[in-house]
């Protein structure tokens, strides 16, 4: 009698609860915490924020003319008026713009300089990047990221990227796919 | 001479705790192995989906073996290895392709309606499935 007692299934309640419960409440706190840490840069659905792969969504869809050099890749910045001397710096001791052609929009109406590498424009309005569909972030400011155009002029990558001037090899990486 | 079953269960959920305390570190290690992809979001759709597949296998075996798994912390952090590898092929400086959803939607994943929130639902659902298979076995006798 106590031998089939002992064999027949048991079932606990209490600590299976006690273990999905604290996953839940756990699990939930950390999304929770790590929800309210996103920035007013970040994009407001972080699946499109750096997504690391060519063609996301509706890409490729024709660059706008002007800012992409015919027949070589081309990546345009985006950045806010006071990030763009960072973002020179950074270009200046990079290899990147020895690989590709760049350029810089710069969202004041006084765009600056950026040494010899990249060209730079102003975006006062966001005009140049609402032409290259780059998404508004949280916070609902000008965009700070980048957007990827290939030697025949089609936009393949855009994302938005707060910290791009110290990313420069992922930028590196994601021209590298278009070879 | 037997150890009384309450001595038993002490050691075992002393193990366990031991095994959480290891996984806990290794995870800790994967987040901050993100620190350059945006760990927030990439950990947790990787984590979900290679813990909710790991977790409803680990109910499959456990019901077919009429045991729990051995190691069951381990599962799903194997699991969330294979899901964001990937990531660690873009830190070697390979982009992402779309081929590469063969690592457990490592590309799809993301872009579930709902996103990491529909990830957590099924996460919650799988442990629910593990922990309800695993409290119907035997308990298992004391020597």
């Amino acid at each position: 009698m106590g031998q089939a007692l002992r064999k027949r299934p048991t079932f606990r309640p209490t600590r299976p609860l006690a273990v999905w419960v604290a996953a839940a409440v756990g699990f939930g706190l950390l999304l929770a915490v790590a929800r309210t840490a996103e920035g007013p840069l970040d994009d407001r659905d972080p699946a499109w924020q750096r997504p690391g792969f060519l063609d996301a969504g509706d890409l490729p869809v024709p660059a706008p003319p002007g800012l992409p050099v015919p027949g070589r890749t081309t990546v345009v910045f985006f950045v806010l008026s006071d990030g763009g001397s960072e973002l020179c710096q950074a270009l200046e001791a990079a290899t990147l713009a020895e690989k590709v052609a760049t350029a810089v929009v710069v969202a004041d109406a006084t765009p600056g300089a950026c040494g010899a590498s990249a060209d730079v424009v102003a975006d006062a309005d966001g005009v140049v990047a609402d032409d290259y569909g780059m998404r508004r972030p949280r916070g609902g400011g000008p965009p700070v990221g980048y957007a990827v155009v290939d030697a025949t002029g089609a936009i393949r990558y855009r994302t938005l990227d707060p910290e791009v001037a110290d990313r420069l090899g992922e930028v590196g990486t994601i021209v590298a796919a278009l070879a | 001479m037997t150890a009384p079953a309450s001595a038993v269960e002490r050691s075992a959920a002393l193990r366990v705790c031991l095994w959480c305390i290891v996984a806990a570190v290794a995870e800790v290690g994967l987040y901050v192995s993100y620190r350059g992809h945006d760990a927030r979001f990439h950990w947790f759709t990787h984590f979900f989906v290679g813990s909710s597949l790991a977790l409803v296998v680990m109910a499959v075996v456990a019901t077919r073996t009429r045991r729990p798994v051995p190691l069951p912390l381990v599962w799903p952090f194997l699991a969330h290895l294979v899901a964001m590898l990937p990531d660690f092929l873009f830190t070697a400086g390979i982009a992402h392709e779309r081929w590469m959803d063969v690592f457990l939607g490592h590309i799809s994943s993301h872009f579930v309606p709902g996103r990491n929130l529909t990830w957590f639902a099924m996460f919650l659902a799988a442990l629910a499935a593990y922990v309800v298979v695993v409290a119907q076995l035997p308990r298992a006798e004391a020597p």
